[in-house]
């Protein structure tokens, strides 16, 4: 095995720069690498398996041009480039790709590489329900169940108890980790610039979980030694909405003079922020991905139990975890962001606006169509609401 | 005492998409100068000749300029500039400043358009248009460029209309394409014309409805300059709306405003060495007179 020769942040900027790299080294030397889109495939089953399981992201700062021919304009631009990437051959180090029903397009992803993608002859798609409910729970226990017999097959062996025990204390480990390196966001200035934080994140998805957990490891104990002199006080802000793995966004926003100190996307809290529970089974791993993950693409009972209607409490019901991230991060502000077609955010945007209303915390919307290039005209509407917070 | 006020002045350049501004304000925020012209492709050099030609306008040397401001979209290329400030900003505190009790200010420029929402003198939310035609001047140069007309032309034609003809496209080449088969229909050119700004403003007061509108609005931008826009814009709304003298000029001169609100800042702050004495005088003079 390849020894990584740098450490912590630099060893962070290196993976991300290259997500396939280590991968690469791996697959040479016998391990068989399983991409997965979107947060639902419970990654735990890989990694009990003896396998490493891949985070398939796009790339903003390549032009789509293979996608087209076998997708119109009118879909979700970042499943887009991730086909488009597919069949270019930018991901000829898997031996799999894992879908889940997460969103509609999410799906047609899985069938579109089936079809089109000669990379990862293994595919599989997992029926995600799209609500929170108890029978949900239990159904969708099944679909891992079903998943988990097709790995085995891929595996030629079985999944042990065991295994599957130690894979979700070191996950687990992995989302407490991440919890700690946020905390060190919570100081004013901040310790760690989002920039940082989201390619530790995004080399977090691209590394085996135990050399994920020893890169955070070092990246905690580097940044906590860090002295970091206070300067002119800066809006903290939160950013919110689909998957953003590219620090572009976040530098966009920094140059505009805030920091971004917390967010609410797949590539960082919701990714982090839910436990397995024990016992370490199947039903666990159901409750913790259906249930634990706050994505909008799960129907959400209100928690209140009232017959009648009451829309505040509603909302109160939905965005709580958010305000409670607004108050421990010292957030004065928030960036929905979004990329563009995506309907299941985008029908989130005006009662999440509404709701920071209420709590008295200002908010801007953006979309961009997941590309480096759409982020320019975006500049001056976000400079204008950092002044708006001065 | 009048005399004895330092000849200290703030300058604010708005460089925007067609049109290039500036204004230059006194320490009380008075309007001294100012002066408008086309942006053309050199943005620097645009620059600094409205500069130049507003401290001409205004009888003022640069060096008795204590701190400039630039914005619009060409406001990273303005090489003298102290500080740069979006036109969102600068727009709605140049609003503010003629017209205080504004709630929501609607902005039609060359190639965009925005909405703002003030309150208290300060911008609280806002919306743009920058992505597409529909909505803003470019619409309107389209339609005088396929009837031929001047655009001031156009404006004064469409008011003798009381019964507009209904644009239906949202886009500003299919609407030029409309606009022709109206004509070939027989309709009036002047219900035409009334059309076309309903048409346009239609675009942006869905923009605003989506802030809500709350009056007064004031319509600026120079959009705001054509008669026929503001008629428009007043049906549309089914409000009046109010217009500064010069429509064109509001986000320079909020960035003059702010020009010298950072500046007494800096003054205040200790941090302003430049000027530093006739500044703080300057300083003085004005805060007692707010009084």
């Amino acid at each position: 095995m390849v020894t990584a020769t740098t450490k912590g942040l630099s060893r962070a900027h290196e993976v991300y720069a290259d997500r396939g790299r280590r991968m690469r080294e791996l697959r040479k030397a016998g391990k068989k690498i399983i991409g997965y889109i979107c947060l639902y495939p419970p990654i735990e089953i890989i990694t009990a398996m003896g396998m490493v399981p891949f985070r398939i992201f796009g790339d903003m700062s390549e032009p789509i041009t293979a996608a087209d021919q076998v997708s119109t304009t009118v879909v979700c631009p970042f499943l887009r480039s991730i086909i488009d990437l597919g069949i270019k051959g930018k991901f000829d180090f898997l031996d799999g790709a894992v879908g889940a029903h997460t969103c509609d397009i999410g799906m047609t992803t899985i069938i579109a590489w089936r079809d089109y993608i000669k990379d990862a002859p293994f595919t599989h798609l997992i029926d995600v329900p799209h609500t929170d409910h108890a029978p949900a729970v239990d159904y969708f226990e099944g679909q891992i169940n079903f998943f988990k017999k097709h790995i085995e097959e891929l595996a030629g062996e079985k999944l042990s108890e065991d295994k599957l025990k130690k894979a979700c204390e070191l996950h687990n480990k992995q989302r407490k980790l991440v919890r700690e390196l946020y905390d060190l966001r919570k100081s004013d200035p901040p310790k760690l610039t989002s920039m940082e934080n989201l390619e530790v994140m995004v080399s977090l998805f691209s590394l085996p979980v135990e050399e994920g957990n020893e890169l955070l490891e070092e990246v905690i104990k580097d940044v906590k030694e860090r002295n970091i002199k206070p300067g002119k006080k800066k809006a903290r802000l939160m950013v919110w909405g689909p998957v953003f793995d590219n620090t572009s966004l976040y530098e966009l926003i920094e140059s505009a003079g805030a920091d971004v100190v917390v967010d609410d996307t797949c590539v960082g809290t919701r990714a982090f922020w839910a436990d397995v529970k024990a016992p370490y089974n199947l039903h666990a791993l159901a409750q913790r991905y259906l249930v634990d993950i706050k994505c909008p693409r799960t129907y959400r009972d209100t928690q209140h139990q009232e017959t009648e209607r009451n829309y505040d409490k509603d909302l109160d019901s939905r965005f709580n975890y958010i305000k409670k991230a607004v108050a421990d991060w010292h957030v004065n502000g928030v960036i929905l962001q979004s990329v563009k077609y995506c309907d299941t955010h985008g029908y989130e945007v005006p009662n999440l606006r509404h709701y920071l209303d209420t709590l008295g915390i200002p908010s801007i919307y953006i979309e961009h169509d997941y590309s480096e290039r759409s982020l320019a005209p975006i500049k001056t509407r976000v400079e204008a609401f950092v002044e708006t917070l001065d | 005492m009048e005399n004895a006020t330092p000849a200290l002045f703030f300058a604010g350049i708005d460089i925007g998409s067609t049109m290039s501004k500036a204004v230059v304000v006194d320490a009380q925020g008075t309007l001294r100068g100012y002066v408008v012209g086309p942006t053309g492709a050199e943005h620097r050099r645009r620059a600094n000749k409205v500069m130049e030609d507003v401290l001409l306008k205004a009888e003022v040397t640069l060096d008795q300029v204590a701190y400039i401001i630039s914005t619009g979209y060409g406001r990273v290329n303005v090489p003298f500039a102290d500080k740069q400030v979006t036109e969102l900003t600068c727009h709605a505190k140049g609003v503010a400043s003629l017209f205080p009790e504004v709630r929501t200010a609607i902005d039609i420029g060359g190639q965009d358009a925005k909405v703002l929402k003030i309150k208290n003198g300060r911008l609280t939310d806002f919306l743009t248009n920058d992505k597409c035609a529909a909505g803003t001047g470019r619409f309107l140069e389209v339609a005088a460029e396929t009837l031929g007309l001047g655009l001031n032309e156009m404006g004064q034609i469409s008011l003798q209309s009381d019964t507009p003809v209904k644009i239906n496209s949202l886009c500003t080449i299919f609407a030029q394409q409309e606009i022709i088969s109206r004509l070939s229909e027989g309709q009036p050119l002047t219900d035409i014309l009334a059309g076309v700004y309903i048409a346009v403003t239609t675009r942006v007061v869905k923009l605003a409805r989506q802030l809500k509108v709350e009056p007064p609005v004031v319509f600026t931008g120079g959009v705001a300059k054509n008669s026929g826009m503001v008629k428009a814009m007043e049906i549309v709304l089914g409000i009046p709306v109010l217009v500064p003298e010069e429509p064109l000029i509001t986000g320079a001169l909020g960035a003059a405003i702010l020009a010298r609100d950072e500046a007494f800042k800096l003054v205040q702050d200790g941090d302003y060495k430049m000027h530093k004495k006739q500044l703080s005088e300057a300083y003085i003079e004005f805060t007692e007179k707010g009084r």
